[in-house]
């Protein structure tokens, strides 16, 4: 436990490990392969499908350039590719490398409520991505959700808006709230017999609607409901499908709670400038050390933190606020130092 | 806190709880159930033989689609209200090959694996009164030579060769249905209930 004690120069102050604040930079990078393994997937699918077939002969020229590409692509890696391919398929909801299979916890979930029944090979398939939620907390949100890609992009993008004078929608609502729709969720799922958590959820559908696209011909519910959210995040509340309706963030938030991976802040080092609430997706409130169960840990504060007072901890539960940072405290301290002498000088 | 505040707060919520549940329930909606065609739209191999089963078992990953070799594995994007996102097979227009990769795949029990011939996922019915070789118009037995279960699932009529009968080891993989050349398809495969 840190005492927010006032240090003098502010030269000495240590600071954290400086590869931190590039961190952010690293999860775009995640999250941009990510996407694009999901374009790519069923792209090498279609092309498996072909050297399956001994087709090449018979594609038409954009499918002979599409074959072409995939094993430019793929050639480096498999010398097979009609059965070495298998060894990656699927999307986030549920995926299957080298025939290791890992699903969303929030399928595990969904599936044992519509099925009122515990089926432990599928279950146990969520066990690594539950295990790293509880030390890491909500970080599938912020690092590997391929509808994160697509909803940062969108809040750059209603960011352009007001710059160009559009009024866009900032409302904040209760954080609660997704956790009502998780269990509404899987009441539902329980009462209508199908997972249904998996058709409002954005990366299973963002996954199955690009493989809908690109693989089976056009895109289906999922990709509507999706522009939904987007416009929902744009015209109502900033980022407020993940804030306050997903049921998947509910899921990993609650998991989360008591992660062992934190970001802290350095009292002695924060100026108070509060740059870290405002690019904080989430709404939270790192200024005051108001991290809680929604932080993904996605590292946007401690990127832009200007001077380098966010960095990592490993405990289970949050500094409890530690006050204003050092300029509050210096100014305090002069004022206290003030009011002593006073009183000393007084009779 | 004040009281409108918390009134504001509570009410903002429950509206937002409500455009939720409201969600929830208009999304399998707007993906109206379409009854399952009779003949030749069928799960994909080692379903679970009871549809709601399958419906609470599959997860919608659409895993299966994506090993599929033939590309036979299709799903209700669009329509099937509970059913959304589930996979099905229409075997007229592409058949299954009974390859077993979407059974290995599976994350949950929707697919099994099984051996290959206690898969169940239709039987194949012929129209006797429009087959070629039935109502002797020529010889064909498309449907006999490409079966990849043999004489256990498609066989001639005994003394009458060329006429082509199903037998009871047919799985409904549907490649006999693919493949008729017969203008109306006197050959189709029927989901087992």
């Amino acid at each position: 436990m840190i005492s927010p004690t006032f240090t003098a120069s502010p030269g000495a102050r240590t600071r954290p490990f400086f590869l931190w604040r590039h961190l952010n930079k690293l999860r775009w990078l995640i999250l941009t392969i990510v996407f694009a393994m999901l374009v790519l997937l069923p792209l090498l699918h279609i092309y498996q499908t072909y050297v399956a077939a001994h087709a090449y002969d018979l594609l038409s020229p954009g499918e002979t350039r599409l074959y072409d590409v995939m094993e430019w692509i793929a050639a480096p890696f498999v010398s097979d590719p009609a059965a070495d391919l298998d060894a990656v398929k699927g999307n986030t909801w549920s995926g299957s490398f080298w025939g290791y299979k890992i699903s969303d916890p929030l399928a595990a979930v969904g599936q044992a409520a519509a099925g009122l029944s515990l089926y432990w090979p599928f279950l146990l398939t969520a066990l690594v991505p539950v295990a790293l939620t509880m030390v890491f907390g909500r970080f599938f949100c912020g690092w590997s959700c391929p509808a994160t890609f697509l909803y940062e992009l969108n809040s750059n993008f209603a960011s352009w808006l007001r710059w160009a004078g559009i009024r866009v929608g900032n409302r904040r609502f209760d954080k609660r709230i997704k956790y009502g729709v998780l269990a509404l969720g899987l009441i539902l799922s329980a009462v209508s017999g199908s997972v249904l958590a998996g058709a409002i959820y954005p990366p299973a559908i963002i996954g199955r609607e690009i493989y809908y696209t690109i693989a089976q011909g056009g895109f289906g519910v999922g990709t509507v409901f999706f522009l939904g959210t987007l416009l929902f995040d744009i015209l109502v509340a900033r980022r407020g499908f993940c804030r306050y309706l997903c049921p998947g963030g509910a899921l990993y938030s609650a998991l989360g709670r008591y992660r062992i991976l934190r970001i802290r802040r350095v009292a002695e080092s924060c100026n108070d400038c509060a740059k870290c609430n405002v690019v904080c997706e989430f709404d939270l409130d790192p200024m005051r050390d108001g991290f809680g169960q929604e932080c993904n840990n996605c590292t946007a504060c401690i990127a832009i933190c200007p001077t380098d007072a966010l960095t990592f901890t490993l405990r289970p539960s949050d500094y409890p606020e530690q006050g204003p940072g050092h300029l509050g405290q210096r100014y305090r301290a002069a004022r206290q130092a003030r009011e002593d002498t006073v009183r000393d000088v007084a009779p | 806190m004040r009281r409108r505040t918390f009134l504001k707060r509570w009410l903002s919520g429950s509206v937002l709880l409500a455009v939720a549940a409201l969600l929830y329930g208009v999304t399998p909606l707007l993906a109206p159930r379409r009854a399952m065609a009779k003949r030749n739209i069928l799960r994909p191999p080692g379903a679970l033989p009871d549809d709601a089963a399958f419906i609470v078992a599959c997860i919608g990953c659409g895993l299966c689609g994506e090993v599929c070799p033939p590309r036979c594995i299709k799903f209700h994007a669009r329509d099937g209200s509970t059913e959304v996102n589930t996979p099905y097979i229409d075997v007229a227009e592409k058949a299954c090959i009974l390859c077993d990769k979407c059974m290995v795949v599976c994350p949950t029990e929707a697919l099994t694996l099984i051996p290959r011939r206690e898969i169940n996922m239709g039987r194949a019915e012929i129209d006797r009164t429009a087959c070629y070789p039935w109502v002797d118009r020529g010889i064909c037995g498309a449907c006999v030579s490409v079966c990849p279960l043999g004489e256990q699932a498609i066989d001639y009529e005994m003394w009458n060769q060329y006429r082509p009968a199903i037998q009871n080891g047919c799985v409904g993989c549907g490649l006999c249905v693919e493949v008729c050349p017969h203008p109306s398809t006197p050959i189709w495969v029927v989901a087992v209930a």
